[in-house]
């Protein structure tokens, strides 16, 4: 491991015609670190990894590698190593050959070949496979055989793109979890792409979410969750997602369906917010706001209640034990602390 | 259909029921032969028949200048056929003819749908104008090389070597250089095949393995030595065999630009065999000369599926 893998995006623009599909992007990563590009599909998050991939040029902007401006660098010189949604292994060559193409192409001698492939296989478990053609491995050996491929060359930075989009679900938590472990043993900055949130959560140590073409937050899983900084955010982030409801600030107080909540967020004067209540802070209290509950989701250990306020849908997290009937009104609280305020035009945080 | 269900009927209805449903069978197969039958005597007429009819007239003397010879003679065409100069040249001419013209077709139609895959606009009109040749007929294109491209001082190519300052040359009546002219026209005709085959093959080759072999740090030449060129070998392999197939055989392109001359410096086997058996009439020999040209074609035929076969 080169023990590096700094990288840096500065103002980075990329106009496919006339459609802007990244508006000035700036994030650095740190090395060893693990950091997802996280947002929904056409966000920009594919487009930001081929460019630091240096797979696409961006329009404008500069990517630094190291300190060391790489923005006009071809993808060859660049020292990467990136694992593919659709794997991209080479179809006429056996497991073992996949993964040594790399070093071949780096003239390696053949007696550092061998031992090496062998020691990338058996870190991903695929070292009984290394005979195997790629059309004869189920997804997730494929997938493996891709890790091994991208780990065996020890680059300095490493790349994934939706890599486990592809497994079923099963495999997928399994192939998660080896990840964050293999990175670690590693040691080295991984750039991680996905739309799934749980999946950026788990792995990533900081994280960047993209929304039509920009980065809206950069930090880490916890900070996002706790403080999205905006609407948007808020509403993409946690599953089920903060609930967002228009409501009107009173010197300290938000004021949802005819109902005061205390907040300790802080806005000056009088004005229309849009509330931001994550279902799982929700508490049921009596004396609270009234609402009925429409829609009961049974997880198991937990139960999501779609709630109706007086028109307005919430929807809450409640453990398992003391789950209300469909139908019922019940009396929802939450703390002031958990009240998140937006200003429903700019949609930033207040 | 065929087939009977045995229920609960029992043993002793079962007997006659199989016996039904054997009849039942036998009738099919006598109704589908029967639809066979045309389509089956027309090829054993047109194509079994001539064969054998071939081998046949080649163990006989039948010359039509000298009727009164005529005869049984056995091998005696064969054994002439082995000690005849004339058929090693031949042999050689096609031999040579047939590698050539194939690999030119090969490398440049691989070269060609290399340069058109990465064409951002034109794509389709370069892909029909490109298919042009193909199109017509063998005949057709000799003539117009012979009169149009060849003809020394007109022709374009005289003209194109005159400003290149090598000066008029006489395509078709210089030895070596009509064996150049007719491998060119071959595979100027024959090119555009090989090109649409292999163009097809490319574009459907994943981009995303081409993007990770550049992550992988394979230049150019690497990728297209460990890449592309064994993904396309299945294509190649094809339009290798179709083309060899063809070219063993190719009769009209020459016949009508140089007819195998000057003097024999263009006369394939099968060009020879025509002359032997319709200029100089001599039916057996020239018969023995077609067989010995259905045995060459099958041995590298053989041998080009055992290739498509192997690994």
């Amino acid at each position: 491991m080169s023990g590096q893998g700094q990288v840096s995006f500065r103002n980075i623009v990329k106009m496919h015609g006339e459609f802007a599909a990244l508006k000035g992007v700036n994030f650095d990563i740190k090395p060893g670190e693990f950091f997802a590009l996280l947002g929904p599909s056409g966000s920009g998050k594919s487009t930001t990894l081929r460019i630091l991939a240096g797979l696409d040029a961006p329009t404008a902007g500069r990517v630094l590698i190291d300190d060391k401006d790489v923005t006009s660098t071809d993808a060859r010189d660049r020292d990467i190593a990136m694992v593919f949604q659709s794997y991209a292994l080479y179809p006429h060559m056996t497991v073992a050959e996949n993964i040594a193409f790399p070093l071949e192409m780096a003239k390696l001698p053949k007696s550092e070949i061998a031992p090496a492939v062998k020691d990338a296989a058996r870190k991903v478990k695929i070292d009984h496979l290394l005979d195997r053609k790629p059309g004869q491995l189920s997804g997730g050996q494929q997938q493996r055989c891709a890790l091994a491929r991208a780990i065996v060359r020890k680059a300095r930075l490493f790349l994934l793109d939706e890599p486990l989009s592809n497994l079923d679900a099963k495999l997928r938590l399994e192939t998660r979890a080896e990840l964050k472990k293999l990175q670690r043993s590693l040691g080295v900055t991984a750039v991680y792409v996905t739309h799934d949130q749980e999946e950026a959560m788990t792995l990533a140590d900081r994280m960047a979410v993209f929304m039509s073409g920009e980065i809206q937050q950069v930090g880490t899983p916890a900070e996002v969750f706790a403080r999205p900084n905006s609407i948007d955010i808020a509403g993409f982030i946690g599953n089920p997602p903060m609930n967002l409801v228009p409501a009107r600030y009173v010197d300290g107080d938000v004021i949802i369906a005819g109902h005061r909540l205390k907040t300790t967020a802080t806005t000056a004067g009088e004005r229309d917010v849009v509330v931001g209540l994550r279902p799982g802070a929700l508490r049921l209290a009596e004396g609270g706001l009234g609402a009925r509950v429409d829609l009961i989701e049974d997880l198991g250990d937990t139960a999501v209640l779609d709630l109706d306020c007086a028109g307005t849908m919430i929807r809450m997290r409640v453990a398992d034990g003391n789950i209300p009937g469909e139908g019922d009104t019940i009396s929802i609280t939450a703390r002031p602390q958990d009240i998140h305020l937006f200003d429903p035009a700019t949609r930033r945080r207040l | 259909m065929t087939t009977t269900a045995v229920t609960s009927a029992g043993i002793a209805s079962e007997a006659p029921r199989s016996d039904f449903g054997r009849v039942l069978a036998q009738r099919e197969r006598r109704f589908a032969a029967a639809l066979l039958a045309p389509a089956f005597l027309a090829l054993l007429a047109t194509t079994t028949f001539p064969l054998l009819f071939l081998v046949y007239t080649s163990a006989f003397r039948m010359d039509l200048a000298m009727p009164f010879t005529n005869g049984f003679v056995g091998f005696e065409n064969y054994q002439v056929l082995l000690s005849d100069e004339r058929f090693w040249a031949s042999l050689l001419v096609s031999l040579v003819y047939t590698g050539s013209t194939v690999a030119l077709q090969v490398i440049i139609g691989l070269a060609l749908a290399l340069l058109v895959m990465d064409m951002k606009r034109g794509q389709g009109w370069f892909r029909v104008i490109a298919i042009l040749p193909v199109v017509l007929s063998p005949a057709v294109v000799g003539m117009i090389w012979r009169t149009f491209m060849l003809a020394p001082e007109f022709g374009i190519v005289d003209f194109l070597a005159i400003n290149a300052g090598l000066g008029s040359k006489n395509w078709l009546g210089d030895p070596t250089l009509a064996m150049v002219s007719v491998i060119a026209i071959h595979t100027w005709q024959w090119t555009p095949f090989a090109f649409m085959v292999l163009l097809a093959s490319l574009a459907s080759l994943p981009e995303d393995i081409y993007e990770a072999a550049r992550l992988d740090r394979a230049s150019a030449w690497q990728r297209f030595r460990r890449i592309t060129l064994p993904l396309l070998r299945p294509a190649i392999v094809m339009v290798i065999i179709m083309r060899t197939m063809v070219a063993l055989t190719a009769f009209a392109a020459i016949f009508t630009v140089t007819a195998g001359g000057p003097g024999t410096a263009t006369e394939i086997l099968n060009l020879y065999a025509y002359r032997k058996s319709f200029t100089e009439l001599s039916i057996g020999y020239g018969s023995a000369l077609a067989v010995a040209l259905l045995i060459v074609t099958i041995i590298i035929s053989g041998l080009l599926f055992a290739m498509r076969r192997a690994k």
